[in-house]
């Protein structure tokens, strides 16, 4: 009954986000990323997760989350974000004021894991907020209140960045990066990846999945080449789920490969080449 | 004058009795074959034959000699009689006649009697009034006329040539050669529109119109590649070398290999560029060629190492190398004589099959499409071999058994050695014929052709391009990724503006011979005085310090100016300046973005008055900052362009046509047209090198001129000259951006190969260290640098020296004028 309900009306959940205790988010380890995430938790330093679009950071994160059994708070951050909406603000209700929590100082109060998405989009303000909850001072300011936070013990400050063309001019600071233990992100290995697609998409072939990472694989090659951002992990994904739903492989290519990578022609004549040499009849 | 037929023979024998010893033996000779057909066809044919005679002497004679076979094959004597007598009416005509003679019977056989006789008249009527055009006409194997379409096929040429004739002074002969390949190449329609281009050439100038005919020279590509039908590589370039990156991972620079007429659309490769036809039938065509030949160069063809273990199995010491440092192969199969062609046949068919394996693995519709496209079978033994290469395909997927000598190409690290072997093996017990040189071409497979055509250049192992080469060994000579200065325009030397001290050094010419590994002299050449030029450090990777002052800036101006090459460029280009405008205007927001928390403003920000309010309640400070503000706001973002001004710009751009400068031009005219109609400011300046003290930078527009005329002419006239210290360039551009303004700044460096320079020792990796140290003190001082290049092969190396994502690499030179702008506008809108 009750997610009947859900259903109807979309869910209402809290930005701090508490591990479903059952089922676990499926994640597949790529390297050592597992064992560095746990031993900057263990130390609680701060952890820069650096990869590009769609090869599984904010998947990982959520994994992590459940894994060390900590809440979770997201914010996708946007240019328009100032530290007012990270921090909290003051609100009017009636004649008089109250203080809301913003996300980060709910994540900082409640021991909660707080991840700042691709965090260069912010505005630089709400950048250098952070610093104090990066170092051994671990602390939140709250100018507008006069008061300074200091962290639940609990809590870890997480940031994810994706260096590249698009971000040339507004890289973060060397002086904030060097506050993160990083994590590097590639897209996975193609057996890895191939997994990834089958246990994500039900039903879908082995010999699908690695026609699909081949696919993926060979369309890396151009990013640099005309193409920003290469096919992700995450496009796999649709396209074997809309080869499930029915759709024609080369008509799921076309929607999850290549349309949305590219309005260059060409560009698009390749990758559709590509996609027609491995699903494509033969 | 006697009526009788007999009387008039005898006469016109005895006649040419007495002035002709071989013509009287011809008409004899003739004669028996003649007078079957009555007494009076066989005088009035001696008749014509004596009167050909006294015209042109060598006319009769052909007219006796061949008259016997003409009467045999024709069944008649009076229809070519008659019409022969038209050559009376030309001057020195015995070669149209010999050639009608002998085409007559085919003519016969193609038209009929009738229009055999119309294609004699339209012969005549050419030789008439040009004799060259009649021999041409008659000497033309009517086949070929006719296109296998009888007087139709023949008259669809015959006819516009008439028409040109008459109204335009043609001479028809002369385009009939070049119409009848057009037509074979382009279809019948496109005869007429070429014979009038080419005819209005001919008008204004008589050589170009000759090779125009003869379809030479660019005017003639041009005319044939507009109406060229199938699959055009140019058009398509990017696209085919976008698909070979991502699926082998190389992108071969690609040489136009011309229009061959009547042949087979063959892509070759000298083991560096591809060379490839104008047009493909189709685009399946198209991509199974260019993937094969890639494959070629990817799994090992033409590997320098493998070609020398090749040679040594054969028994010869070294590949031998021509003037140009290739391998030739013909000494590979010299020992096979006169059955060099089938050797050679078998020899490809094996590599062909270990690499399109190969490329089966990774493209797994190649080798069906392979087997699609080979739908036509060629007669003769060539057929043979074509169904050998079929069968061996089907084995690769699986519809054939495996068996012979193919198991042992499918292994993992077969290689040319073993194809080798292959061959050799099959030689001894194949059962396939010989074949003459000029049947191979048939034999192979669409997208296939004959591996060993060109002299190679040895590639390095491997993908090949990702290779940079090791630090201190120096890189071998001539492989292709080293800068080469190229020749430059006739009468302008821009090395001329060095002093010859500077010219007289060590160094030689950048990627000109081997350059010499191991260490630099600078002492031997003698250095600008202290004081002269803007001294800065130079990283040694060596030495993993600073040298302090060890380079030298001398700011100089450009002299040249084209104003002229500016406008024309400028004319050219003005569909893409329009575009990019549109492109700007539209991203221009119309209602810009409010500002908030602004002290005055249309209308009130919410946020910020609700905070003003709270905060006025709980008592602490605020000031009244509560408005949204709509108006442009002042653009934060300047750049300066940076323009590696080397010799190798001068370089005829792949594509042919045009060199690489001017397209740089070009490029450089839109990004500043297109940065004034942003507003951003912006600074252009070039750079080039000889040797550590003198690196020139020549600034062409400072942040705080404003683009004049004179800019225009500046950027019209530039040219390249001499090396690529790019580490000292950076160092001096970011000391321009001082007082620049903008919150960002970016410099953007457009460069068409890697950091080298005459005194760099044959170590790439010296500068390009530098360079990497400079790009890192730029960022430190805030400068955002960022590359762009024309190397195909810069990936490796940028990403070193740039970082990742800090460089494009442009795959197309004709991009360049419209994606540079681009280019900035994006990395802006990032901003």
């Amino acid at each position: 009954m009750r997610s009947l309900i859900d259903r109807l009306r979309g869910v209402e959940r809290d930005i701090v986000q508490h591990p479903d205790t059952q089922t676990a988010p499926y994640y597949e380890p790529q390297g050592a990323e597992v064992a560095i995430f746990e031993a900057a938790w263990r130390r609680r330093l701060p952890v820069m997760l650096k990869g590009p679009t769609g090869c599984g950071k904010t998947r990982f994160l959520e994994y992590m989350a459940h894994r060390l059994h900590r809440p979770l708070v997201s914010v996708s951050c946007h240019e328009d974000l100032t530290s007012a909406d990270l921090v909290g603000r003051f609100l009017l209700e009636g004649e008089s004021t109250v203080w809301q929590d913003g996300p980060l100082t709910r994540a900082v109060k409640v021991g909660a894991i707080c991840y700042l998405d691709e965090i260069v989009e912010a505005r630089t303000d709400s950048t250098v907020i952070i610093h104090p909850l990066t170092d051994h001072r671990r602390r939140l300011p709250i100018e507008k209140r006069g008061v300074e936070i200091e962290a639940h013990e609990d809590f870890l400050l997480v940031i994810s960045y994706n260096p590249g063309y698009q971000t040339v001019l507004k890289d973060l600071k060397p002086s904030t990066k060097q506050r993160f233990v990083a994590i590097t992100f590639h897209y996975p290995i193609p057996e890895i990846e191939a997994r990834i697609v089958q246990n994500e998409v039900e039903g879908v072939s082995a010999d699908l999945a690695a026609r699909l990472v081949a696919i993926a694989g060979q369309a890396r090659a151009l990013k640099d080449h005309g193409l920003d951002e290469a096919s992700s992990t995450r496009s796999l994904v649709y396209t074997a789920a809309l080869i499930a739903a029915g759709l024609s492989p080369l008509q799921a290519g076309e929607a999850a490969l290549v349309s949305p990578l590219t309005d260059d022609i060409e560009l698009a004549e390749a990758l559709r080449e590509i996609v027609t040499a491995h699903l494509g009849p033969v | 004058m006697t009526q009788d037929p007999e009387l008039q023979l005898a006469l016109i024998l005895n006649e040419l009795n007495e002035s002709s010893f071989v013509a009287h033996r011809d008409l004899n000779a003739a004669l028996p074959a003649i007078e079957s057909f009555g007494p009076e066809v066989t005088a009035r044919w001696a008749q014509t034959g004596r009167d050909l005679f006294f015209h042109d002497r060598d006319a009769g004679k052909a007219f006796f000699r061949a008259s016997a076979e003409l009467a045999q094959i024709t069944h008649g004597v009076e229809a070519w009689t008659e019409q022969a007598r038209g050559f009376l009416s030309i001057r020195g005509s015995w070669k149209a006649l010999t050639g009608y003679l002998a085409n007559f019977p085919a003519a016969v056989h193609e038209f009929g009697v009738e229009d055999a006789r119309r294609w004699g008249e339209i012969g005549l009527s050419w030789g008439r009034e040009h004799r060259e055009s009649g021999d041409i006409l008659f000497t033309t194997p009517v086949a070929e006329l006719s296109d296998g379409r009888g007087f139709a096929g023949a008259y669809e040429l015959m006819g516009p040539l008439s028409d040109l004739s008459a109204t335009r002074g043609l001479p028809p002969g002369l385009a009939l050669p070049g119409a009848i390949k057009v037509r074979a190449l382009l279809g019948p329609q496109a005869v007429l529109p070429w014979l009038k281009r080419g005819t209005d050439i001919l008008k204004s100038g008589r050589l170009r119109g000759e090779s125009f005919f003869r379809l030479e020279g660019a005017e003639s590509d041009e005319a044939l590649l507009a109406g060229l039908a199938g699959f055009r590589t140019s058009d398509h370039e990017r696209f085919l070398t976008l698909f070979t990156r991502a699926t082998l991972g190389l992108t071969p620079p690609l040489v136009g290999a011309g229009l061959r007429i009547g042949e087979r659309p063959f892509v070759e490769t000298d083991g560096r560029a591809l060379f490839v036809p104008a047009a493909f039938p189709d685009r399946e065509e198209a991509l199974a060629a260019f993937l094969h030949h890639v494959g070629h160069l990817r799994f090992g063809t033409y590997d320098g190492g493998m070609l020398t273990r090749l040679f040594a199995a054969v028994g010869l010491a070294h590949p031998p190398l021509d003037d140009d440092q290739r391998i030739t192969w013909r000494p590979l199969f010299a020992a096979y004589g006169d059955d060099l062609a089938r050797f050679q046949m078998l020899f490809d068919l094996c590599e062909d099959f270990r690499i399109d394996a190969r490329i089966q693995s990774l493209v797994p519709n190649h080798v069906p499409r392979l087997l699609a496209l080979a739908s036509a079978r060629p007669p003769g033994p060539a057929g043979r071999y074509y169904d050998v290469a079929i069968s061996s395909l089907q084995m690769i997927v699986g519809s054939a058994e495996i068996g012979g000598h193919w198991p042992a190409l499918l292994a993992p690290d077969a290689d040319l050695l073993v194809s080798w072997r292959c061959a050799q093996a099959w030689y001894q017990d194949t059962d396939l014929p010989s074949l003459a040189l000029d049947e191979r071409a048939a034999g192979y497979l669409p997208a296939r052709s004959p591996n060993s055509q060109r002299p190679v250049y040895p590639r390095a192992p491997g993908p090949g391009e990702a290779l940079e080469p090791e630090e201190g060994t120096g890189a071998p000579a001539g492989d292709g990724r080293e800068k080469k200065p190229a020749p430059l325009a006739t009468g302008h030397d821009p090395d001329m503006e060095i002093p010859p001290e500077d010219t007289a050094g060590s160094g030689g010419r950048v990627g000109v011979g081997r350059p010499q590994p191991g260490g630099w002299s600078p002492q031997r050449r003698r250095l600008r005085p202290p004081g002269e030029g803007i001294p800065y450090p130079e990283w040694d990777y060596r030495e993993k310090a600073y040298r302090r002052d060890w380079t030298r800036i001398l700011e100089r101006s450009l002299v040249e100016r084209d104003a002229a090459c500016a406008t024309g460029l400028l004319t050219q280009y003005a569909p893409v300046l329009r575009r990019l405008r549109r492109a700007i205007q539209s991203e221009k927001p119309h209602r810009p973005s409010p500002k908030r928390r602004q002290n005055e403003g249309e209308e009130l920000d919410l946020d910020a008055t609700v905070e003003h309010i709270v905060d006025r309640h709980t008592g602490s400070y605020s000031t009244p900052a509560i408005y949204r503000q709509r108006r442009p706001s002042v653009r934060d973002t300047s750049v300066l362009l940076l323009a590696d001004l080397s010799t190798s710009i001068m370089q005829q751009a792949a594509d042919g046509e045009g060199r690489v400068v001017d397209r740089l031009k070009a490029a450089l005219l839109m990004f500043a047209l297109s940065l004034e109609e942003v507003g951003d400011p912006y600074s252009i300046a070039g750079f080039a090198s000889k040797y550590r003290d003198a690196v020139s930078y020549y600034p062409i527009k400072d942040f705080s001129q404003r683009f004049t005329a004179e800019t225009q002419a500046i950027l019209g006239g530039l040219s390249g000259r001499l090396a690529t210290r790019m580490g000292a360039a950076i160092r001096h551009a970011c000391v321009q951006f001082q007082g620049a303004g903008g919150a960002r700044r970016l410099l953007l460096i457009l460069s068409d190969g890697r950091p080298a320079d005459y005194d760099d020792g044959g170590d790439s990796r010296y500068l390009h260290e530098d360079t990497r140290l400079a790009v890192k003190e730029a960022t430190d001082q805030g400068i955002h640098a960022f590359c762009i290049t024309l190397d195909a092969t810069g990936a490796p190396y940028l990403e070193r020296i740039f970082g990742r994502g800090h460089f494009l690499v442009i795959d197309t030179l004709d991009d360049l004028p419209a994606r540079l702008p681009q280019i900035y506008m994006r990395l802006r809108k990032s901003a």
